[in-house]
């Protein structure tokens, strides 16, 4: 029974911070690959490469090589993303937060940050097919972070409260 | 409760008087206009005794044997203090009830019990002699496996619970069963294991079930799923349904809620996911790696269905989208009818020959079948009405909609593969994107009875995405999904 019971603590034990971390991961890791399949359909003229552009790495970025490096790159970088919704964000169990800060990254990328990637022409520039599709890429991204990190937190917060009744 | 249902007329009560309880009888349920039902009047010990029954609904063996046993009695014993206690004695069956409401009794009766009115005596004895017309469990047609056991679901309640009961003999199953429906009377049964199921589940779905006030469910556990989870204009399935005992059963334990309605073979399964809509029974009947290897490929299968039409139409509408690999795709004849059309009336096509394959009677379902696939299919293409890649691409669409395992699901995916095709057509590859992601965030925010409908994919639950990828060993499962909120998350031993 107490070999039972220890076993179900340390199952449970998986910190908040390493599920923000893991669905971070995930989050980019799964949205990059879907990235790369709207690319590789001419839908969005730049893929998970554009994470790289950046960076001075050679000619092998623009290759597929540099869409896999992107998708991991992405997949890695997406973990002190979903921190920082975690900090805005966390509290609200809604799933519009997400929606938002997806919409949010987007601007940043697409329009703030635009003259560092030099492989991304300026937004005027941009046929509607990409514009449109990096938009609805990043507002699912930004869904999936944020709706799960909220519905984590609602659970676990839920849970405590009932230990502290019971 | 409902109102009108389980509310007992308190003044609706046997009177001392034979007489004047038959005349009412008589009146409420029109004994002589209806031919079903009936009474059979007997003298025993010299008072009048009154047997009411339905014709078809009890077993009429065993009333006659019940006559039988009364008349020995008439003929062997003498009159003592109370003939009713007598006749009660000699009452040869479990279950017997003592009713003093005549409408409650007459609801017994109209179920298929008789009670017996003895003269002098303010209630009524009701014996339960019910015996249904119906079928055995038979292999349910919708959920067929290759191994594992043959039993299905029938449209008897009773029996319903007693297939469950054999396969979980915990003492903590617990079968609630209510009526619902004023004028029909439904029995609906829940079941769930106390202590496992989440307290505050079975409430709600008893509390949703008490508020039905409707006065006939004929179409059983469809009017209950309705009436619980509030569809809407939602064409996804909220809730699964099951006709196989052992599904049932696994889910029970797993710490889900069934609902079982009268008349029904097909259980409810609360609460349930979209991805409860992708399994099926044979995978778990196979070893963990073959299982994952079935799952995988109706899972391409069903996406290949959903997204090969819509893209593939879009490529015809659009070359320049089509990467340099796949320069083969797309029609290389010019065409008589565009291609959207032609997409439209093949899936209209299929849609139309797969209703007319239910309505048709088997013996000429082979004739069925040979017009669509040679007749349809080859001269549509002869006379130039169709291209043959419309033709394969439609196919695939419908194969992988006859592999879902949730026959609900399927249809609604097929609804939603129309609307992508349609969004294509008009708007080309923004339609597609924009419709996706609209298709992907209203499954996401989809909530039926607390679990969001994505689960465990969105809000992600890395362990339990696991478990749906990858089909994982029964020993290795060792807690309850989280989803339900068990009440006790452990389902077996460390390993």
């Amino acid at each position: 029974m107490t070999k039972e019971l220890e076993q179900s603590q340390q199952e449970s034990s998986t910190t908040f911070n390493g599920t923000v971390a893991l669905i971070g991961l995930f989050g980019g890791l799964f949205w990059s690959v879907i990235g790369y399949v709207a690319f590789y359909l001419n839908f969005a003229r730049v893929g998970p490469a554009l994470a790289l552009m950046p960076w001075a790495l050679g000619d092998w970025k623009n290759g597929w090589l540099g869409q896999l490096v992107g998708i991991l790159f992405i997949a890695v970088v997406s973990i002190p993303v979903a921190f920082l919704y975690r900090m805005i964000f966390a509290k609200i169990n809604k799933p519009w937060p997400g929606l938002l800060f997806g919409l949010s990254l987007w601007v940043v990328i697409f329009w703030v940050f635009n003259p560092m990637f030099p492989g991304l022409k300026s937004l005027q520039q941009l046929d509607l097919n990409t514009i449109i599709t990096t938009i609805c890429l990043y507002l699912v991204y930004g869904l999936f972070i944020g709706y799960s990190i909220s519905y984590e937190y609602h659970e676990r917060t839920a849970h405590e409260s009932e230990a502290i009744q019971s | 409760m409902s109102s009108k249902v389980k509310k007992i007329d308190e003044n609706d009560v046997f009177s001392r008087d034979l007489r004047e309880n038959e005349k009412r009888i008589t009146e409420r349920i029109g004994i002589g206009t209806s031919f079903d039902v009936g009474v059979r009047k007997l003298y025993i010990l010299d008072k009048e005794v009154h047997f009411y029954f339905v014709n078809g609904l009890c077993d009429i063996q065993y009333v006659v044997e019940l006559l039988k046993e009364l008349m020995y009695l008439d003929a062997n014993e003498t009159k003592e203090n109370r003939v009713k206690d007598q006749i009660e004695n000699r009452l040869t069956h479990v279950q017997v009830e003592h009713v003093g409401n005549m409408g409650e009794a007459l609801t017994h009766m109209l179920s298929g019990l008789v009670f017996i009115l003895v003269e002098g005596e303010s209630d009524a004895l009701v014996v339960d002699v019910r015996s249904y017309p119906g079928r055995g469990p038979e292999e349910p047609d919708t959920e067929r496996v290759v191994r594992g056991s043959r039993d299905g679901y029938t449209e008897n309640i009773i029996e319903n619970t007693a297939l469950t009961r054999r396969r979980i003999r915990d003492e903590k199953l617990r079968h609630e069963i209510m009526k619902v429906g004023a004028r029909s009377k439904t029995d609906i049964c829940i079941s769930y294991i106390d202590g496992v199921a989440d307290p505050n589940l079975v409430n709600i779905i008893r509390k949703e079930l008490e508020a039905i006030d409707i006065d006939g469910l004929t179409m059983a556990d469809k009017v209950v799923e309705e009436f619980v989870v509030k569809q809407g204009n939602n064409p996804f399935p909220i809730v699964r349904y099951t006709e196989r005992p052992d599904v049932a059963a696994t889910h029970l334990l797993e710490g889900h809620v069934l609902v079982i309605v009268d008349a029904s073979p097909s259980v409810i399964i609360f609460p349930t996911t979209f991805f409860h809509h992708v399994q099926h029974a044979e995978e778990f009947r196979q070893a963990p790696f073959v299982g994952t290897f079935l799952r995988w490929v109706r899972f391409v299968g069903m996406l290949f269905s959903l997204f090969i039409l819509p893209l593939w139409l879009l490529m015809v509408m659009q070359p320049s989208l089509l990467p340099e690999t796949l320069d083969f795709i797309g029609p290389n004849e010019t065409t008589n009818i565009p291609v959207f059309a032609q997409i439209v009336i093949a899936e209209l096509g299929i849609e139309l020959l797969r209703m007319a394959a239910i309505h048709t009677p088997s013996p000429l379902a082979t004739a069925l079948g040979l017009v669509a696939a040679l007749l349809i299919g080859e001269i549509a293409i002869e006379v130039g009405l169709l291209v043959p890649e419309v033709i394969l691409y439609v196919a695939v669409g419908a194969i992988g909609m006859f592999a879902t395992p949730s026959y609900e699901l399927s249809l609604a995916l097929k609804m939603l593969r129309l609307a992508l095709i349609i969004l294509v057509a008009i708007f080309k590859a923004p339609g597609f994107i924009i419709g996706t992601t609209i298709f992907f965030i209203f499954l996401a925010l989809i909530k039926s009875l607390n679990v969001p409908y994505l689960w465990p994919f969105l809000p992600f639950y890395p362990k339990a995405l696991l478990d749906i990828v990858i089909r994982q060993g029964v020993p290795m499962k060792r807690r309850r999904p989280s989803i339900v909120k068990p009440q006790d998350p452990i389902k077996q031993g460390p390993a």
